[in-house]
């Protein structure tokens, strides 16, 4: 059996951001990676917070919470709520797209042309949308101090 | 390990969807307390507010189910990141074998923690 030939991957970590033209939506994958990195790190942290720290009991749970609630964490918090949201949404975009939703019926490439893009973007606008309402909810609950 | 790429995407797709539902739950409990607050719904961090959940089945059964979709989307999304890099096949063994090891050792820990707390 043939051995697979790998492709180099010369742009790197580089090309995440920048290989030329790239669109909205390109910029969302590399939202959404930057967001799931960032989600995971913080489950790691708060896994460390609720699981070694908790079952110590009372005190060191009290003691752990008292660190935590300052300002500085209520907005590393609220960031990754928005980290989240934006996760989620877009995610969810990502899998209607890739199960055919929201594409449009197939069309003969009759000039002026649809491209793929054009037919996703109604989508990814309105995910953008509801990203932004959410997260206006989320501060306004941390606004008034809710956290 | 050989498991076929399109089965870890469609494993990756479903936990994505099974984490969004379960961590919108915890997210809206845990955060949305003002809100919640005005209808008379009060959950927060304290160890007796903690307790009350801890003691509930439904909560363990929730953070854990949270936990074990949480950390297969979470580290099949790393590796599938890290493959980009266009590994040697022993390498991406080792990988592999590496997020399986790390998934199940978090998974170990944070199953134990609710659990026992459930009796408490």
């Amino acid at each position: 059996m043939a051995e697979i030939r790998h492709r180099k991957n010369s742009l790197g970590i580089t090309g995440w951001a920048w290989a030329g033209k790239y669109k909205l939506e390109r910029y969302l994958y590399l939202l959404h990676r930057l967001t799931g990195l960032g989600l995971m790190l913080f489950a790691m942290m708060h896994l460390t917070a609720t699981t070694v720290f908790r079952i110590q009991g009372q005190e060191i749970w009290t003691a752990t919470m008292d660190l935590l609630h300052n300002l500085w964490f209520k907005v590393g918090e609220f960031l990754v709520v928005t980290a989240f949201v934006f996760h989620a949404l877009n995610g969810l975009r990502l899998v209607l797209q890739e199960l055919g939703f929201a594409l449009g019926k197939p069309v003969p490439p009759i000039y002026p042309y649809q491209d793929a893009i054009r037919k996703k973007r109604p989508l990814t606008i309105a995910m953008i949308v509801l990203i932004i309402l959410l997260v206006i909810v989320f501060f306004y609950d941390f606004n008034v101090g809710g956290w | 390990m050989v498991i076929k790429n399109t089965y870890l995407q469609l494993a990756q797709i479903i936990t994505g969807a099974l984490v969004g539902i379960l961590l919108t739950i915890h997210m809206v409990v845990m955060h949305l307390d003002a809100i919640l607050g005005f209808f008379g719904i009060v959950n927060d961090t304290s160890w007796s507010s903690m307790m009350i959940r801890a003691r509930q089945g439904i909560w363990a059964g929730i953070y854990i189910a949270l936990l074990a979709f949480g950390l297969f989307h979470a580290l099949n999304g790393l590796r599938n990141i890290l493959m980009e890099l266009n590994l040697s096949p022993r390498a991406e063994r080792i990988l592999t074998w590496f997020m399986i090891a790390i998934g199940l050792i978090f998974l170990a820990v944070g199953t134990y923690v609710p659990l026992a707390l459930l009796g408490k």
